[in-house]
């Protein structure tokens, strides 16, 4: 009967995996394959052996786009984790009208990041330059993401802007598994305010804290959509993120054995920054 | 236990069979499927009028016709699973070039309506073949030119003229300052309208055929754009304070609601100028780029042709489509409709907006589009919008020579082979 049971399960799992097969590991050996060809998309091609990912390696600009990236990734997750953490904070504590507010804070998270792409888009160019104009600060009065060295920072704000949602989400939910008595405790050792906050709450919810930054790196390192709907890779190509040059030249340019090498490349990495990120966060969880 | 296993196999085993199935789609006998993608979704309305209107008067065709945003990448994700629609329809660039060299596209020189098509635009489509290749795999619809788009009402009100060559073009953009207008407006914040004018410009500065005689190896484009470039950067102080944050609808919008005096784009903007402030006098001509009149050239391309693609099941049909598009009556509707130009002989009424750009099309003073050499992922574009932000013309032209051979290394290599068999 045992037996029986365990191969049951078995097969329940057997059409995920296939499904999993189909549409997600097939694709990925086949993208490998297309990485050692010339394919533009159609057509012949011929193998080229590993000519496209010497390639990648003196190409400036996919090492620029890797460079925003990361840049913009960090920047983000740094970003989202102290403001979605701050509310949080406030939003788990005991205020007024607390369902409404942490209704009002997901909200972000259930608009498509295109139309939100598109209403910054409109904010940055017209409302903040006019704002600025009547306040009389000159730095923006021209669009953010009319300029080179800032247009990263636009679209930092709206990747922020709509990741802190669900981060705040998971970490309310993480403040409330956190038992009153450890406060209790606290208090009475003398653990106020900051204190309270670093040596008690901080590392009780540090799996939600893992599994946030793991999520924010491995979004944000993803970013599409807002580059999409904000700047189009621009100014002067300093807003190309790395999935958008393999969309990008990939689909709509000829490159597709090319940047099929640079997605396994990118592949790869968001591996290791992941399994890194795991290792060393669960070094630091404490069990209750 | 062992039968919820087997259902549980079989229904494992229905999911793969699904899949291509879903693929197939049932037609009802004896009618012929005929499916056009075609690249212009502002032209959605005037293609939907056709389609219907065809199957109204064919029993034994049914034509679908689609008009998808980003056609080009649409037919490259269809491309790659082996789906092809009979009929494509998109611009005379580079994806043409590559179609042919791919040999996704059919020969349709025993066409007809081949013969009724003006040869320049012929010329153009085998100007643009990589490497030459017998036969027609590409019927020119209608063609745009690019110029410079400019307010009449402003013009005749302030007294300014029609410039002939470069110095009268600087010296009007400074009479049109002082008068308080902007003279020009520039939507670069979407790159490819970057393109625009460095076109325009191009066809009277540099020969058509730049790109092919780099990749032979007989110029460099530092010396053949040089001029090109340090013009082009000159037009921009006469621009918005910022061109680079408004994007094309911005600039469409603020040239209709007559905010600047010109607007450097092609043909294919009036419709949407026009439907901002239908009451706007615009009119057209040719961006003198060059020291002298005569010097100057028009820049036209073809902006929409079809192509039977190979894998097209029943040819005759296609050509009844073709000939259905390529009725006088419906190319006129088009032309009208989209402020175009048609690439079939004959009489046709070409839009009063297009005037000043007539002669240089009946004297057949035109030549192609130079973006429509260069590989898209090369992104001409972007690196256009940074020589306009950072304005150094040596870094630029260098940089350019620089990638070149890198998203040509196909092209050039295809080229090269030919040379030697022939």
């Amino acid at each position: 009967m045992k037996n029986e049971r365990k191969r049951t399960y078995l097969l329940i799992t057997i059409p995920i995996l296939a499904l999993f097969i189909c549409f997600n590991t097939v694709p990925l050996i086949k993208g490998v394959i297309y990485s050692f060809t010339n394919y533009k998309g159609f057509g012949n091609y011929d193998y080229i052996g590993i000519q496209n990912y010497i390639d990648l390696f003196t190409d400036a600009r996919i090492g620029k786009s890797y460079l925003f990236t990361f840049k913009l990734a960090v920047v983000s997750t740094i970003v989202v984790n102290v403001l979605s953490l701050l509310l949080a904070l406030a939003l788990n504590s005991k205020i007024r009208a607390q369902g409404f507010f942490r209704a009002a804070y997901f909200l972000p998270n259930v608009l498509g990041a295109l139309v939100v792409g598109y209403i910054f888009n409109y904010l940055f160019t017209y409302i903040v330059p006019a704002v600025a104009d009547m306040m009389g600060a000159e730095s923006l009065s021209t669009s953010i993401l009319a300029k080179e060295s800032t247009a990263w920072v636009g679209i930092m704000i709206v990747c922020a802007w709509q990741a802190i949602a669900m981060n705040t989400i998971i970490y309310i939910s993480g403040l409330q598994t956190v038992p009153e008595d450890v406060y209790e405790a606290g208090a009475l050792d003398g653990a106020t305010g900051w204190k309270k906050f670093w040596k008690l709450t901080f590392p009780l919810i540090i799996p939600f804290f893992t599994i946030n930054m793991v999520l924010c790196v491995k979004n944000f390192l993803m970013v599409f959509d807002q580059v999409m709907a904000l700047t189009k890779g621009g100014p002067a190509q300093s807003t190309e993120s790395i999935s958008y040059l393999i969309y990008n030249n990939g689909m709509s340019g000829g490159q597709f054995g090319f940047q099929s090498a640079n997605a396994v490349m990118f592949f790869v990495l968001i591996v290791v920054v992941s399994v890194f990120q795991m290792k060393i966060s669960s070094k630091k969880e404490e069990q209750l | 236990m062992r039968k919820i296993a087997k259902s549980v196999i079989a229904f494992a085993c229905s999911l793969f069979l699904a899949i291509p199935l879903a693929g197939c789609s049932k037609t009802a006998e004896g009618v012929t499927e005929i499916e056009i993608v075609q690249y212009k979704p502002e032209a959605a309305a005037y293609f939907e009028k056709v389609e219907k209107a065809f199957n109204e008067q064919h029993k034994d065709i049914h034509l679908t016709i689609y008009s998808p945003n980003d056609a080009a990448t649409v037919l490259k994700t269809r491309f790659i699973r082996e789906d092809y629609p009979d009929i494509i329809g998109i611009g005379g660039d580079i994806n043409y070039s590559y179609y042919v060299d791919a040999g996704i596209l059919a020969d349709i020189s025993d066409y007809q309506g081949v013969k009724e098509i003006n040869p320049a635009y012929l010329a153009i489509d085998e100007a643009l073949k990589i490497v030459p290749v017998e036969g027609v795999y590409a019927l020119p619809y209608a063609a745009n030119a690019a110029g410079i788009l400019y307010n009449k009402d402003l013009f005749d009100q302030y007294g300014w003229e029609i410039p002939t060559n470069w110095e009268e073009l600087m010296s009007l953009c400074e009479e049109i300052q002082s008068d308080g207008v902007l003279p020009f407006y520039f939507g670069f914040k979407d790159i490819w309208t970057c393109l625009a004018p460095w076109n325009a410009m191009a066809v009277s500065l540099s020969d058509t055929d730049t790109a092919k005689q780099v990749n032979r190896g007989e110029t460099t484009f530092s010396k053949a754009y040089r001029e090109l470039a340090e013009k082009y950067i000159q037009i921009l102080d006469y621009g918005p304070k910022n061109p680079f944050a408004y994007n094309y609808n911005d600039a469409c919008t603020a040239f209709a609601r007559q905010e600047a005096a010109m607007f450097t784009i092609g043909s294919y903007a009036i419709p949407q100028i026009l439907s901002v402030n239908p009451d706007l006098n615009l009119d057209s001509f040719v961006l003198p780029a060059s020291e002298s009149s005569e010097g100057n050239v028009l820049n036209s391309g073809i902006d929409l042709q079809f192509y039977v693609t190979a894998e097209c099941k029943n040819r005759e049909a296609a050509y009844e489509v073709l000939d259905f598009l390529y009725q006088d009556e419906n190319i006129q509707d088009y032309i009208n409709e989209q402020t175009a130009i048609p690439c079939k002989s004959g009489e046709f009424e070409i839009s009063p907006k297009l005037n000043s750009m007539k002669p240089y099309i009946e004297e057949g003073r035109m030549a192609d589009f130079h973006d429509h050499y260069y590989p898209s992922e090369m992104a001409a574009d972007a690196l256009l919008q940074t020589y306009l932000i950072k304005k150094d013309t040596d870094q630029f032209l260098s940089n350019w020579d620089k990638i070149w051979p890198r998203y040509n290394r196909d092209i050039i290599r295809a080229m090269e082979k030919y040379e030697e068999e022939n």
